[in-house]
């Protein structure tokens, strides 16, 4: 016997709302938009800071570089994970959770990369500029790499840092042909203020504004 | 050959198969959360949750959140549930599947 053409649309339609609803559950926030729009001015303070220092032929060195970008990184990072925290609690929901540990997951190996080759470029090789656009490329991987639970503005996010960083990577190798880096710090910290600052601002203030509880 | 009898038709409802499809996901779940999620009002949820529970395939918790003093409801699919879920999805698929031409 045949399956009458509306039992089938029912089927189909019941379907599409099991799955919609299954994905739209699993959605976990890895960047909590107070935390990225606090680390987001704190990132352009750095980058004005570096800049001014640099200008006024203050010495704002590799090492003075590193260290304050690593500051930016652990205060933000501390910020991220106490509202993450506050907001599971006000929910009554434990703290570590699936979403939390898949979160990680997808994170930390590219972060981990990029610390350590963006690190290495900046105290070993000197090369402070290519030193950031490897934080900025690799911090565009590891939000990308929550594609698969995350809410779309944070996708949004890891494409404006990879295509931002491509970009810089492409003018960068253009500008530093011959093994001679023309970029200096202040190129390194008007990449870092311009990503971990303005695109976290903008971030930040777009989820705010954004309608609760919506799949932005 | 598809046993339409074998639809299950407390989950067949749209607004219980919201429901299911949530828990089913991820559980527990507040009654506040559900209801924005669902966009359902308070008097409709309940009603579901109620069908849902007779059958035994959700199960009502009340717990106190360590930051207030407020009483917190929350729901979860119970196994009889996951079973019942499982099994109104492969009814589905068959339909589907037997109404695709050969």
């Amino acid at each position: 016997m045949p399956t009458p053409p509306s039992l089938q649309t029912t089927a189909l339609d019941h379907l599409r709302v099991i799955r919609t609803l299954m994905e739209r559950s699993n959605i976990y926030r890895a960047v909590s938009a107070p935390a990225a729009l606090i680390g987001g001015l704190l990132s352009l303070g750095v980058a004005i800071y570096g800049i001014s220092q640099n200008l006024l032929s203050k010495r704002f060195g590799n090492h003075e570089f590193f260290f304050a970008w690593l500051g930016v990184l652990v205060i933000t990072t501390i910020i991220n994970l106490f509202l993450l925290m506050r907001e599971a609690g006000s929910k009554g929901q434990p703290f570590i959770t699936d979403g939390l540990r898949m979160a990680l997951r997808a994170i930390v190996p590219p972060m981990l990369t990029g610390g350590v080759l963006g690190g290495c470029m900046i105290w070993l090789s000197h090369d402070i500029a290519l030193g950031a656009i490897v934080w900025v490329l690799c911090y565009g991987l590891a939000l990308q790499a929550t594609v698969s639970f995350a809410p779309r503005s944070i996708i949004v996010l890891a494409r404006a840092f990879l295509i931002t960083g491509q970009v810089l990577a492409i003018v960068f190798f253009l500008q530093n042909q011959h093994g001679m880096s023309k970029w200096k710090e202040d190129e390194a910290s008007f990449t870092l203020g311009l990503t971990f600052g303005l695109f976290h601002i903008i971030y930040g203030i777009a989820v705010f504004f954004s309608k609760p509880k919506s799949n932005e | 050959m598809i046993d339409f009898s074998q639809l299950d038709r407390v989950i067949h409802e749209k607004g219980r198969l919201s429901i299911m499809s949530l828990l089913a996901a991820r559980s527990p779940w507040g009654f506040q959360d559900l209801k924005s999620e669902l966009d359902m009002s308070d008097g409709n949820l309940i009603t579901h949750l109620r069908t849902l529970a007779k059958e035994n395939y959700v199960r009502e918790d009340k717990t106190t959140a360590l930051n207030s003093d407020r009483p917190r409801t929350t729901y979860e699919i119970t196994s009889a549930g996951r079973i019942a879920f499982k099994g109104y999805i492969k009814v589905l698929e068959a339909i589907v599947k037997h109404s695709k031409p050969q």
